[in-house]
């Protein structure tokens, strides 16, 4: 027996999820239609939803339902400055700590030259456009500490060096809490090439 | 290759790794001894796997590594450091040189000398990037790869003079030109002489040096623009 195309085309369209391949696609196919229809269609709503109503926000290019962010538009943000970092869920993680009062610039990537990922596929003249408003003071570069994310800071430091911003990079080194022991010799070797003076 | 083998704290470098199912990463690597290899690094995209943030382009490893067929298993790694970490421009002449490993280097080739420029090209990058590393080992690795020039005579043996013009004409040789210019490819005496001895220190070899490698790559890279060259110029664009 045939699986029915309509099945078939599901166990594919599963496939493009992260991590699943025809195995799991096919088990999440026969779960949803065999033991959970109502969660399907709720599955296949929101979907649906999600996409229609879904789109970049003008401004910090996150997601968001409206133009505009709720973000981009508090005025309790401070306008000043401008937090680059690669992913929502890196600008998550900055909320988090609740020592960033100013608003942010989502790249949704990063530069990777070997993927042939530059910066007009970033579209990083949008950023720029961004961050020559008149407010923004100051651009904090908080993109990963790997060769892509470095790569990209790198960039985008040139691009707005004649711009009058300041340019900033987070600092990186031993972890808050981190006894010098645990800690890796890489980590290490950077925070002491890093060092900063304290006899200011 | 069937052979299953297994290898042991062997020096290499990430040349580059793309993510393989949700937690594992295929990572390209160029190690002293064998080569250009492509490696399974089990779970290394987990947050707590230890191999996160190891496998840093750039930086010298030990790797060990075990299995069959074209891609094997990574079992360990160690950070040998001794180098800071890339920045800025030389971060992208090393995307540069690693592309170009990646594009001419054959798997499982061993190319023991090219390995230990590349090295040294990484650790005098780190010390902020000169044009004539880049130079010394695009040379390198095209003597390696057996595309290697010939800096002492032209193509019919007569050797070269420091005062006349060359053009280059790929898989035979250098050809005497009456005057300067009249080839899309022409070269003085003197760079190629320079070349041969590595000195750079005339601009004006250094500038004719980086457009006959640039010529030359661009044929035995099949003329296919290099990633790496287009992100470069659309940073000069600035």
């Amino acid at each position: 027996m045939s699986t029915p195309s309509s099945l078939e085309s599901l166990i594919e369209a599963l496939r493009c999820l992260p991590g699943i391949g025809p195995k799991s696609a096919q088990r999440m196919a026969y779960y949803l239609m065999q033991r959970d229809r109502s969660g399907a269609q709720r599955l296949a709503d929101s979907l649906s939803l999600a996409l229609g109503a879904l789109r970049h926000c003008q401004r910090c290019n996150t997601f968001t339902e409206a133009e505009i962010c709720d973000r981009c538009l508090s005025s309790k943000r401070d306008a000043s400055l401008l937090c680059v970092v690669e992913t929502p869920v890196d600008m998550n993680m900055m909320e988090q700590t609740h020592a960033y009062s100013g608003l942010y610039y989502v790249l949704m990537g990063r530069v990777s030259p070997l993927d042939g990922i530059g910066p007009r596929e970033l579209g990083l003249d949008q950023l720029l456009a961004r961050a020559c408003d008149g407010l923004v003071q100051e651009v904090i570069l908080a993109t990963n500490f790997t060769n892509e994310g470095e790569v990209t800071a790198h960039y985008l430091s040139e691009m707005l060096k004649n711009h009058a911003i300041r340019v900033s990079r987070i600092a990186r080194g031993v972890p808050v809490g981190g006894e010098l022991e645990y800690v890796d010799s890489g980590t290490l070797a950077q925070a002491v090439r890093e060092r900063r003076s304290l006899s200011e | 290759m069937t052979l299953r083998h297994k290898v042991d704290s062997q020096p290499a470098f990430v040349l580059h790794a793309y993510p393989h199912r949700e937690t594992s990463l295929i990572v390209e690597v160029f190690s002293r001894d064998f080569g250009r290899v492509a490696l399974l690094a089990r779970g290394a995209r987990r947050p707590r796997s230890v191999l996160r943030g190891l496998l840093l382009g750039f930086q010298p490893l030990e790797l060990g590594w075990a299995g069959k067929g074209e891609v094997q298993t990574l079992m360990k790694a160690e950070w040998q450091g001794g180098q800071p970490l890339l920045a800025g421009k030389a971060l992208l002449c090393g995307y540069y040189l690693n592309e170009l490993l990646m594009y001419l280097l054959p798997r499982e080739d061993p190319h023991e000398r090219l390995f230990s420029v590349y090295a040294e090209t990484l650790r005098r990058f780190a010390g902020g990037m000169l044009e004539s590393d880049l130079r010394r080992f695009e040379r390198a690795l095209l003597q390696e790869l057996g595309y290697g020039l010939t800096l002492e005579s032209d193509a019919r043996g007569v050797p070269l003079d420091a005062n006349g013009y060359y053009a280059y004409e790929i898989e035979r040789g250098f050809v005497s030109l009456q005057r300067p210019g009249s080839s899309a490819l022409s070269v003085s005496g003197k760079t190629l002489l320079d070349l041969a001895r590595e000195d750079f220190s005339d601009p004006s070899s250094l500038a004719e040096a980086k457009q006959l490698m640039r010529a030359l790559i661009a044929h035995y890279t099949g003329g296919a623009g290099l990633k790496t060259r287009k992100i470069f110029m659309e940073l000069q664009e600035l």
